[in-house]
């Protein structure tokens, strides 16, 4: 006998959790054990809605006597209620069950593309060289923070620990994917981890030294809006690799990160110094020959004192009237 | 700036010093607490008349007998409450019922009037309020009078003499210092003259008896009972190193406002001017004084003379292969106690740094670290403004220096700043200075003067 539809019940990742097939109408659907399709959702009707076909031979679907009714793609049908199904496969939420209706009448949507896996070995030349270069980092900073001979015990004590947080922050990501969608994603979660902590070590030095170099005080200043975006930008790719139908949601969420982050950020800059920057004065400072800024003389330098009084005053008024 | 761990605890007991000259905390009456009860109990278990009879002298007793009915304890009382919030010591200077006594003893009730009231208490128990004339807050004096007159048909207030500047003393010379020491109750302490305080802004006498919270405010005097100083405080990392305000400024103070009308609301405006006219003086001298020569070998680095400022230095050699450096570090010694905080101090301090064993972009890495680790947040948010900071490469004839100057404004002490210069020599790859000058409670226009006056003693030795 030929099967004339198919009743999917969908897990929350999209994915069929298990199907009912349909041989001869009716197809009834409900906690009750008489149904095609026993639900175990306690928002669900003993015989929450049933499909059937018509004389002429329309298929409808009818809820059944329910207290929650029936949600039909962006339709919701009332205890009683009917509808025709149509020439698309219906979405159907009965109580926090979804569900999805196919006729055999259906078009069948194309194959898509395999997804690349976001396995260990996939891409393992990025891999590698990520890690080489975050390892080449951790050397380099070690050798910069340390005098000669506590070089090595530090570069032990860092790379260890450097490792064990990597390693951590990795296995958590892992964690949800697995949960969310029976992948591990170990490889990418690394790889993003590893590119975010470059960019942040980039960004910095970066910053730093355009600051230094031109004199430019404000760059450092608001350097923390680029770490956020780093931030953010982390958080997206992880994110991608746990829930794989919302990329839309994902981009919210990360600009959100961005905005919200910066704006607590410059909201708490205000309230320890009165301003918006979070550096109260440059204080990045290289090898002479990175200077491109030229000096000023004390007189240039003394003139542009002379506007922070009127500032000091308004504060130190504002602040007495205040009380 | 990084501070070794040596210099670390020289800091402290300069830190210590200044706070027992001027700060509450150790001046020997602190505007805090009354004296500890557990303290009382255990000294009234003891036997007390043979120890203080083996102790006191003849002059003592004597000096004491004859001063005893002259001195007085100054007590802050909450407004409707007979709690005190802090006692000291004070003596009557004429008939009329003026006491002299130090600003820091009555500073709460002459900053909050409104919460605070004065009253005295007289050898045998009498209790009666005073008010206030007139403030010194430079030399941390004030001139009060009792409210009410004596009554018709008793007898005027005894007052103390001062001993006038033609009798000076020499040193050595025996004097005795007079309060109510933890509120415990009147004594006579004796010690000896030793000439003033060296190095300090104003003038102070050096006492070597053992001055005791509380006692702030009480009067030395000599073997004829002549009042030489008021007591002021003590150094609380030394034994019988204390302080007192010369007389002459105590008996100016009384000329001045021996008929002045009672003070009415808060003292800030009067703190505030003389605050202002210190820091006019003291920026002068400190220009005119100009700076020490031959300070580093390679440049100009700004260290001030030693007359009113104190200067330590430290030498740390790295024992890792790291960055050696050298430090000096002035200090005033004078702040001016102005109620919740001092200011009106000057502090000039560079480290020079050699990093040769470390090569060029870890000695890039220390210095900027060095560079960065800087305060600037010296008050509460109540007392002053957050900072504001400008900054540039600045030129000094070729020699390029990154400086920062960061201002504060005080709220309560209109036109008044604080204010700190950062400098960091930027010709070397493995080696530099960097300096840091401070001036609390100046005007602006000081301000940029020595602004100016630090920034411009930097340059080259000899310009390569």
């Amino acid at each position: 006998m030929s099967c004339v539809a198919l009743l999917e019940v969908l897990d929350r990742d999209g994915s069929v959790r298990r199907s009912a097939r349909v041989d001869t109408w009716p197809l009834r659907a409900g906690r009750a054990l008489d149904n095609h399709l026993v639900l175990d959702d306690l928002h669900t009707a003993a015989h929450h809605f049933s499909v059937d076909i018509d004389e002429i031979g329309n298929v409808i679907l009818t809820a059944g006597p329910s207290v929650n009714g029936l949600e039909c793609g962006a339709q919701h049908l009332a205890a009683g209620a009917s509808l025709v199904v149509g020439e698309q496969t219906l979405a159907l939420t009965a109580g926090r069950t979804h569900l999805r209706l196919r006729l055999a009448s259906h078009a069948l949507a194309g194959e898509q593309k395999l997804l690349a896996t976001r396995s260990l070995i996939s891409n393992l030349g990025t891999l590698a060289s990520l890690t080489a270069a975050a390892l080449a980092l951790l050397v380099f900073s070690t050798y910069l923070d340390t005098d000669s001979e506590g070089f090595v015990r530090a570069l032990g004590t860092l790379g260890i620990s450097a490792l064990g947080a990597v390693l951590a922050w990795c296995g958590l990501w892992t964690l949800l994917s697995k949960i969310f969608t029976h992948q591990a994603h170990f490889g990418w979660h690394l790889r993003v981890v590893l590119t975010a902590l470059l960019a942040l070590q980039l960004v910095d030095a970066g910053t730093s030294l355009l600051a230094f170099s031109l004199s430019w005080p404000w760059i450092t200043d608001f350097s923390f809006v680029l770490n956020y975006a780093i931030g953010a930008a982390m958080l997206y790719f992880h994110l991608q690799a746990v829930d794989t139908h919302k990329p839309r949601r994902l981009r919210i969420v990360a600009v959100s990160t961005v905005v919200v982050g910066v704006a607590l950020n410059m909201w708490f800059n205000v309230q320890n110094t009165d301003r918006v920057g979070s550096e109260l004065y440059m204080n990045h400072l290289f090898p002479p020959a990175l200077r491109l800024a030229k000096p000023v003389d004390t007189a240039t330098f003394m003139q542009r004192l002379l506007p922070l009084k009127a500032t000091l005053d308004d504060q130190a008024k504002k602040a007495d009237d205040d009380e | 700036m990084q501070i070794p761990f040596r210099r670390r605890l020289a800091l402290t007991l300069t830190t210590l010093w200044v706070a027992a000259c001027c700060a509450g905390s150790v001046q020997a009456a602190p505007p805090g607490k009354p004296a500890h009860p557990p303290a009382a109990s255990a000294l009234s278990a003891l036997p007390a008349e043979p120890a203080a009879s083996a102790v006191v002298s003849l002059s003592a007793r004597k000096v004491y007998e004859q001063a005893r009915s002259q001195l007085v304890q100054i007590r802050t009382v909450l407004k409707g409450q007979a709690s005190q919030t802090s006692v000291g010591s004070g003596f009557f200077v004429s008939a009329q019922g003026h006491i002299i006594t130090n600003f820091h003893v009555v500073s709460e009730a002459a900053l909050k009037p409104e919460r605070h009231d004065l009253v005295y208490v007289t050898a045998d128990g009498r209790e009666a309020p005073v008010q206030m004339l007139m403030l010194d807050v430079l030399h941390d004096l004030a001139l009060l009078k009792v409210t009410a007159p004596p009554p018709a048909g008793t007898p005027a207030f005894d007052a103390l003499g001062f001993r006038t500047e033609n009798q000076p003393l020499a040193q050595g010379e025996r004097m005795y210092s007079l309060g109510n020491p933890l509120d415990v109750g009147f004594a006579v302490i004796e010690g000896n003259y030793n000439g003033l305080v060296e190095r300090s802004f104003y003038p102070q006498i050096f006492f070597s008896g053992s001055l005791s919270a509380g006692m702030s405010g009480g009067p030395a005097l000599d073997q004829e009972g002549r009042v030489i100083g008021v007591n002021v405080a003590r150094r609380v990392d030394g034994e019988q190193v204390s302080f007192l305000v010369p007389g002459t400024f105590a008996s100016a103070l009384l000329a001045r406002g021996r008929n002045a009308a009672p003070l009415t609301g808060s003292a800030w405006p009067i703190v505030s001017s003389q605050i202002m006219q210190h820091q006019a003086v003291l920026t002068d001298r400190f220009i005119a004084q100009g700076w020490k020569s031959a300070t580093h070998p390679r440049y100009k680095v700004p260290v001030p003379p030693d007359r009113f400022m104190r200067c330590w230095g430290s030498s740390e050699p790295s024992r890792t292969g790291g960055l050696d450096f050298e430090r000096s570090d002035c200090v005033m010694d004078t702040r001016i106690f102005v109620g919740d905080f001092n200011t009106g101090t000057l502090g000039v301090r560079h480290e020079s740094y050699d990093g040769r064993k470390l090569g060029t972009l870890r000695f890039a890495q220390r210095y900027a670290q060095s560079f960065r680790n800087e305060n600037f947040q010296r008050l509460s948010a109540e007392q002053q403004t957050k900072p504001q900071c400008q900054e540039d490469f600045v030129d000094r004839d070729g020699l390029a220096l990154r400086a920062v100057v960061c201002l504060r404004a005080y709220k309560k002490m209109p036109q008044l700043y604080d204010l700190s210069v950062l400098v960091a020599t930027l010709d070397q790859t493995q080696a530099g200075v960097q300096g840091r000058f401070d001036a609390q409670g100046v005007s602006y226009a000081s301000a940029m003067k020595l602004t100016q006056h630090y920034i411009d003693a930097y340059g080259w030795v000899v310009k390569p």
